[in-house]
């Protein structure tokens, strides 16, 4: 009897088993490979072409590995798997760094990079030194807080030194004027899958900005909300590979917002504040400004001012500088992880215009890729 | 190639093994020679050379000694092959560390040379090693096929991490082996048990490792979650492999020996060293504590043979002074053992017996992954109160939360209890009948999961690969 239940149990097992590995196996091997990973916002290893020098060099194997993962079938299943028992078995807290809380999805940031930090003051001070000293247009910096500032002492997560990080800047920016908006926001002003914040929840925060700006009589506060039809998922959705709800990206439009021109500098195209196409990309949450530019300007001819702005930024800023539009002429955004700082000068002239520095504390705490 | 990889899992192993089952015997051997030298030459194609020159001396030599049936001449052939073994090893393993220590003191100006490990070394030249003693000694005949040498010496499954299997050991499962169903059965689940201790557990544990390197916010605490994790992850990582090693070994025939029992259960060091990395202190006692008087010498000499054998063990794992240590510190708790306090009768007794018996192990194994002696002293201060770091701090308190469970797991899976509830609920009528089809279930999913954490890439260095 135990032994028929034994060979039955073998039988069985070895049915399974072997099933499991041939068939992905063969799947693996049929199945034409992906050029991008829609969840994870990526493009996927292809075939690595082989040679005898990088076989040699041990590099072909390790190339292969990585293809082999990338394009493994139903890739993004196994990852949710993986999240799964994480979180459900394990009962671990983060998942490659994204933790769940309060239903939103954020990044473990900690803790404080100083060596970054400095970094990054050093870099704006050497904006200040060569561009602005002479510059006759105010100085501000603001700091965007990172979902973390909301969720991470909360929930029981490691939390930045928040305090030191906006001080650090507060006394390396002396020659700005700081403006805080950590009580403008709360959490539910952030995608719940993504690092951004949701526009339509911004208006107290350029309220606060352009008060302390000198522009806060020239902003209506009059705007139109509206809700994309394409689902957005955020970064985080991939990277924590939880089946997290699907969202929408949400704008706000007014006449000045729809009859701004934006001009990029690399493409050399002018094309409007928000870019519909953009919501079928990979992210969605580039329409704001077409996403990773390293230097646009966005015009407003229906400016009752001549002021001009420039600023300094993140992708955060992609979503806040249309709210800014009212109270200038032109508004110049410079992202510095995309054009070296030292040729600036090529671009644009500095002459009297009021320049803000706004940077999330995501970017601050991991500046190494400031030019 | 590392077992936990998506082309080891499914592209090399799938092929391997539907070609072994379709040809006949007589190709087996050659099928799985070939396939041994593919999966090495994948991820070491320049010292796939150096294994094979290393091999077929041994196999050249084997031969003449025995031709030489006991004389003074085998005993030269012997010694030629011993000194060859020794060779490779020593220069590939030994020679940059040896120069530096001469430099530091001598200060000449010998050179260091960019000399990679060859993956597997120490293991696969142990396993030569104890052929050629064997036939000298006349406990093993010579093999006269190079082919099934050749197997043996480069059997995929145990090639780069052990167990160190000996020829004695497979000899006749090399010539003549049997397959069954059940056999592949029971092989495959012991390599997928291998396997999930290897990426869930140990791969885990290493990833709190590494936090803990990367953290600026240490406390006392969070040194103790770092020794806890690397005893975790060592034995899981290496046991898992061995685990992995003989499972694939069974599918193909073969049975390797056992290489870890519950280590972590021991009461003494002595039965540590009975339950952890078998195959390794066996082979120590039999070619180089024995032979040097083992237990029939004086007191004082088998202290001093008890000190080499040990000093030589740690050199196994490494070429630095802290393997050094970690050797001769076990070597210390041995003899204290052997000569004191095993003839207590309190001693080994309880639970404060296995305390103080895992207190020195993470103490050893804290020891053992430091990077400098300095570094060594450092973190075991630490542990130990010494560096006036605060008791708990933010991220110890953390990954104390986030590791908790996995780690509690870990800790019960190091001893045997949840094998024997697993028995005991299989020795039931109702268990029984109801594991015929629950295990394979749970085997099939446990293959998906850990398909999962493979593909979403996560950390996986095998620790032994570098002996």
């Amino acid at each position: 009897m135990e032994t028929e239940l034994a060979s039955r149990k073998s039988k069985i097992g070895i049915i399974l088993l072997t099933g499991i590995l041939l068939s992905l196996s063969l799947l693996n091997c049929l199945q034409p490979d992906r050029e991008l990973s829609d969840a994870e916002r990526r493009k996927l290893k292809q075939f690595p072409a082989w040679s005898v020098g990088s076989f040699v060099k041990k590099g072909y194997s390790e190339e292969f590995e990585v293809y082999a993962m990338d394009q493994f079938p139903y890739r993004d299943v196994f990852r949710r798997m993986k999240a799964e028992s994480l979180y459900g078995v394990f009962r671990a807290k983060d998942n490659n760094g994204i933790y769940l809380a309060d239903g939103y999805a954020a990044k473990l940031n900690y803790p404080l990079n100083e060596n970054s930090l400095k970094n990054a003051m050093d870099k704006f001070r050497y904006i200040y030194d060569t561009y602005l000293v002479d510059n006759k247009g105010r100085i501000y910096s603001c700091v965007v807080p990172d979902k973390g500032y909301y969720l991470a002492a909360q929930n029981g997560y490691p939390a930045l030194d928040y305090d030191k990080l906006f001080n650090s800047v507060k006394e390396g920016m002396e020659y700005s004027q700081y403006i805080g908006i950590t009580d403008c926001l709360k959490i539910e002003d952030y995608y719940r899958t993504d690092t951004h914040w949701n526009q339509i929840k911004l208006v107290p925060v350029a309220k606060r900005l352009a008060k302390e700006m000198g522009v806060a009589e020239l902003l209506s506060g009059q705007y139109e909300e509206h809700s994309a039809a394409e689902p957005f998922y955020g970064v985080y959705y991939g990277q924590s590979a939880l089946p997290l709800q699907k969202e929408r990206i949400r704008y706000l439009t007014n006449q000045v917002i729809n009859g701004g021109r934006v001009y990029n500098y690399e493409t050399k195209k002018t094309t409007p504040v928000y870019e519909a196409g953009k919501l079928k990309s990979r992210d969605p949450y580039e329409m704001f400004l077409s996403g990773p530019v390293p230097l646009l300007t966005i015009e407003n001819p229906q400016a009752g001012t001549d002021k001009e702005l420039i600023i300094f930024r993140d992708s955060f800023a992609s979503s806040l500088a249309p709210l800014l539009m009212e109270g200038y002429a032109k508004i110049t955004l410079v992202d510095i992880r995309y054009i070296s700082s030292s040729i600036l000068g090529d671009y644009i002239e500095f002459d009297g215009q009021d320049v803000l520095f706004l940077y999330s504390t995501l970017l601050l705490n991991d500046s190494f890729s400031f030019k | 190639m590392l077992f936990s990889s998506i082309t080891f899992l499914y592209y090399f192993l799938p092929l391997v093994i539907l070609l072994y089952f379709i040809l006949p015997f007589r190709y087996k051997n050659l099928l799985l020679l070939v396939s041994s030298l593919i999966f090495y030459a994948w991820g070491e194609p320049l010292y796939c050379m150096l294994m094979l020159l290393a091999i077929l001396q041994s196999y050249f030599i084997g031969m003449r000694i025995e031709a030489a049936g006991g004389t003074i001449r085998a005993k030269r052939w012997l010694v030629l092959s011993v000194v060859l073994c020794l060779g490779i090893l020593g220069f590939f393993k030994y020679y940059n560390f040896f120069v530096a220590n001469v430099r530091e003191l001598t200060h000449l100006p010998l050179p260091i040379l960019a000399i990679a490990l060859p993956m597997g070394i120490s293991f696969y030249i142990f396993q030569i090693m104890s052929y050629t003693v064997d036939v000298y000694r006349g406990t093993a005949k010579a093999e006269k096929n190079l082919l099934y040498f050749m197997t043996y010496a480069v059997l995929f499954p145990q090639l780069v991490a052990g167990p160190i299997v000996r020829y004695t050991d497979i000899s006749q499962q090399l010539h003549h082996r049997t397959h069954s169903l059940s056999q592949t059965y029971l092989g495959s689940r012991r390599f997928l048990t291998g396997l999930a201790k290897k990426v869930l557990f140990a791969n885990s544990f290493g990833m709190l490792c590494s936090q803990f390197d990367l953290s600026k916010d240490r406390s006392v605490l969070f040194y103790w979650l770092y020794g806890v994790a690397y005893t975790l992850q060592i034995y899981y990582d290496f046991s898992g492999y061995s685990d992995m090693a003989i499972g694939l070994g069974r599918i193909f025939g073969f049975e390797f020996m056992e290489n870890f029992n519950y280590p972590y259960i021991s009461k003494s060091i002595t039965e540590f060293w009975r339950r952890w990395h078998i195959s390794l202190s066996s082979w120590f006692k039999d070619y180089v504590y024995i032979p040097l008087g083992g237990n029939r010498v004086p007191v004082p000499r088998q202290i001093l043979n008890l000190l080499v054998v040990w000093m030589l063990t740690g050199l196994w794992h490494g070429a630095a002074w802290n393997f050094v240590l970690w050797g001769l510190f076990f070597a210390l708790l041995l003899i204290l053992e052997k000569f004191i306090l095993l003839k207590r009768k309190w001693y080994g007794k309880g639970f404060f017996a296995h305390c103080y018996i895992m207190v020195a192990i993470i103490i050893s194994f804290v020891l053992f992954r430091a990077e400098s002696l300095g570094q060594a002293a450092s973190d075991i201060g630490s542990m130990l109160g010494l560096a006036k770091l605060p008791v708990i701090s933010v991220e110890a308190w953390y990954y104390m939360r986030s590791y908790g469970v996995i780690l509690l797991m870990g800790a019960l899976g190091a001893t045997p209890i949840i094998r024997k509830g697993l028995h005991h609920i299989i020795g039931t009528k109702p268990g029984a009948q109801a594991a015929v089809v629950l295990e394979p279930v749970l085997l099939g999913g446990l293959l998906l999961l850990i398909t999962g954490y493979l593909v979403d890439g996560s950390f996986n260095p095998f620790l032994y690969f570098r002996f």
